[in-house]
């Protein structure tokens, strides 16, 4: 079977704006977690985040035509995107193809996004404080209160679309708003695509903004979010703070990486996804979901649990998610359990864009020989077992790391990495 | 040669009916969906027309226990999730949960109008939204169903779908593109069945504002019914509509162990990016040029194959131009014996559910061997001169259909769909 590397990466977070600086501040302790600056919070119980710095997220866009018909989410996906694709080295490649339509058209755009957005809907607002509800003064003003592109501004396939019209590149593509597990299903469309010969090169990715007040109130209320911090597996543990970018992995065969002489950062071995059917929130207790999702990416990736150097978990730090990812662990890997470890805690949870964002780190971890600690931990909760986690840094041996998604709907995803190359 | 996937289930909530043979009857004998708006007040907008689905409360097939988190157009997916199992005559059980998988198209989920007149009067009197008036807690139920994943969620809790779930949005493609993904899922040996389609209800307040603000709306008011015209010179805009198209795909080893007909077999799909404008079609069609060949190629045939294209056809000026000079660029001559329709002018354009009702009109033609009418194509447009149907359903063996769906941004996609039982 055709073996993937990745090629490049991209990365807006609020811990920082390369897989490098991202890795150096997590080793170093440090989190993106902090009160949220963007709007006021004041006299919110619940009010921390992990945001990018830039109260204008689309002026990170060089294209400045385009700034006005993105929104915050949209330019964090096209800059991670673009970041990837340049350090894949591609747009050099194309230009010095013999015929750059085929390359554009057998290159790939794979894009998960949480979809749906408050913000969007408060383009209206004006326009609702004047007709005060009444809908034919709604129907008869609209035209001179809002921006005529709003739903182009808006679409949540923009970011897929506009790294098209940047790139060039038009072959195959996806956006998946399938919550947090559409990062792992967009990095398996690629694969899948690249391993079936229909394109030579693939994108993924995945971008999210969700730290916005009706978002933020809706998780506070169904007691999702943290107070202080993110602890995942703790048995203090109170919830899960959000963050917000963009994380993308440029994708090629080995094969022609090697060709081209490209530097790798690593190898996708494949994934696999469940759901648990259980309603919009909840989560099994068994962690069925995510056990067979486990299960589907080992055989996906011919791999068998004792390859497994490192899980990074999804670990979001509520109680329920927690405890049954830790129930779903013991029953794939038993007592034989690798090393355990969860990066939330310092990067917030950036939904679709968590898992892509936390491959990069795993493959870090990986090179590195080292298994970063949960630097929030203090008391290992008794309902996870004696599930491997620590909060002291831990030497890793072997090459393989096993990444873990969990979403809305009851969808769980999981993904296994290498670093050898050879 | 890889096993066949056949569809075997089909479910359709469409503005000319609830249900597969209410639909399809009502579109073969020319009929028209589309009517002044009736569920809320459109009076002060421009274009006071839409494609609405003959239903009150759509969510009436909503399991009791999760009806609260359904709006309209979960209400649509469920109604015609359950037909296309009923149809199909197969339903997930304990052990064959985790072999079903999910592929669905859904609309772009945003408040809808009356929650955002409510947010406007807790916390934006002014037109600002003031952040402090939501630090209270809100309605975890109204929160679940502003959740774009909620359609999903609902699908696989209500009828049990446990294996690999995923939502898709490519605008106007989507409903298309699910498809095209619930195959691959197929193909690819995650999943022995598939539940794959599209759901949109974009006929609110907010949504007709969206389309109004564009320019892509016909406003013809006074004549509903000849409003929505591809490929007419005529034509000025599409009408917006909403429904649901729900499928069974499996493989045909298994439909053929379970004595279960085909309506056909889904035989290839294709999709590519126009990477153009994020406002217009390339007016060369570059894009859906790729996705056409691309599907074809995915399904092992040549364009000289194809019997009967369901276009995208909206009916907006640029739309139907571009995808005429695609069809022109990849059939060449063998454009002379197609039959080319778009079933828009009698449905509207039903955008995250379009591909996948046009999806399940190409089954049934195949199916029937007829291909639907142009209800409304009486002046056609020099500049897309093919093949089309008349006014009135064209009778013929059908072999092999293409269903084409563009969405905004340049997101393209095209189906395959062969007769059952034909060799590739």
């Amino acid at each position: 079977m055709t073996r993937i590397a990745i090629t490049g990466a991209g990365v807006v977070c609020g811990l920082g704006r390369t897989v490098e600086e991202v890795w150096q501040a997590l080793c170093g302790g440090r989190s993106a977690l902090a009160p949220i600056r963007h709007w006021d919070a004041t006299g919110w119980p619940r009010a921390l985040a992990a945001e990018v710095a830039e109260a204008d997220a689309t002026a990170l866009l060089a294209d400045r035509r385009a700034r006005k018909l993105m929104r915050r989410s949209h330019a964090f996906g096209v800059v991670a995107g673009l970041a990837a694709v340049e350090a894949a080295g591609w747009r050099a490649a194309r230009d010095a193809a013999a015929d750059a339509e085929v390359f554009n058209d057998r290159t790939a755009l794979y894009v998960a996004t949480g979809g749906g957005n408050y913000r969007d809907a408060y383009d209206f607002l004006p326009l609702l404080a004047r007709s005060g509800g009444a809908l034919p003064a709604f129907g008869s003003e609209l035209l001179h209160a809002v921006p005529p592109m709003w739903l182009l501004q808006t679409l949540p396939n923009n970011a897929l679309c506009h790294l098209g019209i940047q790139t060039g590149f038009s072959g195959p593509h996806a956006c998946l708003v399938t919550h947090s597990s559409g990062g792992v299903l967009a990095i398996g469309e690629a694969v899948a695509a690249l391993r079936a010969g229909e394109v030579d090169r693939a994108v993924a990715v995945a971008h999210e903004a969700p730290i916005e007040p009706q978002q933020l109130q809706g998780y506070a209320t169904l007691g999702l979010l943290a107070e202080h911090a993110v602890r995942p597996f703790d048995a203090r543990r109170d919830g899960c703070v959000l963050g917000e970018g963009g994380v993308a992995l440029a994708l090629e065969p080995l094969e022609a990486a090697r060709g081209r002489g490209a530097s790798m950062l690593g190898e996708v071995l494949g994934s696999g996804a469940a759901g648990e059917a259980c309603g919009v929130f909840d989560v099994r207790p068994d962690g069925d979901g995510l056990v067979r999702a486990i299960g589907a990416a080992l055989s996906d990736a011919g791999c068998a649990p004792r390859d497994v150097a490192l899980i990074v978990a999804h670990g979001n730090g509520t109680r329920a998610s927690d405890a049954s990812e830790a129930a779903a662990l013991r029953q794939v890997f038993g007592a034989a359990c690798p090393p355990v470890t969860a990066f939330k805690w310092a990067l917030g949870h950036l939904l679709a864009a968590a898992a892509p964002l936390e491959t990069l780190l795993a493959l870090q971890a990986l090179h590195g020989g080292v298994a970063p600690g949960i630097a929030t931990l203090e008391r290992r909760d008794p309902a996870c077992g004696d599930l491997p986690v620590s909060r002291d840094p831990r030497p890793l041996r072997g090459d393989t790391a096993l990444i873990l998604s969990r979403g809305f709907a009851g969808t769980d995803a999981a993904l296994l990495v290498r670093t050898g190359t050879a | 040669m890889a096993e066949p996937i056949w569809i075997t289930g089909l479910g359709l909530v469409t503005p000319l009916g609830v249900g597969v043979a209410p639909t399809w009857q009502a579109l073969l004998a020319g009929a028209s969906g589309i009517r002044p708006i009736g569920r809320f007040d459109a009076s002060g907008f421009a274009v006071r027309i839409g494609a609405e689905v003959p239903l009150g409360d759509a969510t009436d097939a909503v399991a009791p226990r999760l009806r609260k988190f359904a709006g309209r157009q979960h209400g649509f997916a469920t109604h015609a999730a359950a037909e296309a199992l009923r149809d199909a005559g197969v339903a997930p059980t304990d052990t064959t949960a985790p072999r079903w998988g999910c592929a669905l198209g859904c609309g772009q989920v945003t408040l809808d109008y009356d929650e955002l007149v409510a947010t406007a009067a807790a916390a934006a009197p002014q037109g600002e939204l003031q952040p402090a008036r939501l630090a209270a807690p809100c309605d975890p139920i109204a929160f679940a169903r502003q959740q774009s994943i909620a359609p999903l969620a609902l699908l696989a809790t209500q009828f049990g779908l446990r294996g690999p779930l995923r939502a898709v949005h490519t605008a106007c493609a989507s409903g298309g593109q699910a498809i095209g993904s619930g195959l691959k899922m197929l193909r690819r040996g995650e999943v022995d069945f598939v539940l794959a389609g599209g759901t949109d209800a974009m006929l609110t307040p907010i949504g007709l504002a969206g389309f109004c603000l564009l320019g892509a709306l016909s406003a013809d008011n006074d004549d509903p019914a000849r409003a929505s015209r591809p490929f007419d010179r005529t034509r000025n805009g599409f009408v917006l509509g909403e429904g649901a198209g729900m499928m069974v795909l499996e493989r045909a080893d298994t439909a053929r162990a379970r004595g279960a007909p085909p309506y056909a077999e889904l035989a290839g799909e294709g999709n590519a990016l126009s990477s153009y404008r994020i406002t217009d079609p390339h007016p060369d069609g570059r894009g859906p040029i790729q996705a056409m060949r691309r599907a074809l190629a995915d399904a092992g045939e040549s364009p000289a194959a194809v019997d009967y294209i369901n276009a995208h056809g909206t009916s907006t000026p640029m739309n139907d131009r571009s995808e005429c000079a695609a069809i022109h660029a990849l059939f060449g001559a063998a454009v002379d014996r197609l039959l080319v329709s778009s079933t828009k002018g009698q449905i509207g354009h039903l955008i995250a559910a379009a591909g996948a009702v046009e999806a399940a009109f190409c089954a049934l033609a195949l199916r029937d061997a007829v291909a639907p009418p142009n209800a409304n194509l009486h002046h056609p447009d020099p500049a897309c001169a093919l093949p089309f149907v008349g006014a009135a359903p064209q009778r013929r063996a059908l072999r092999v259909a293409l269903s084409n769906s563009f969405g905004f941004g340049g997101a393209n996609s095209s189906l395959v769909l062969r007769a059952a039982g034909a060799v590739a």
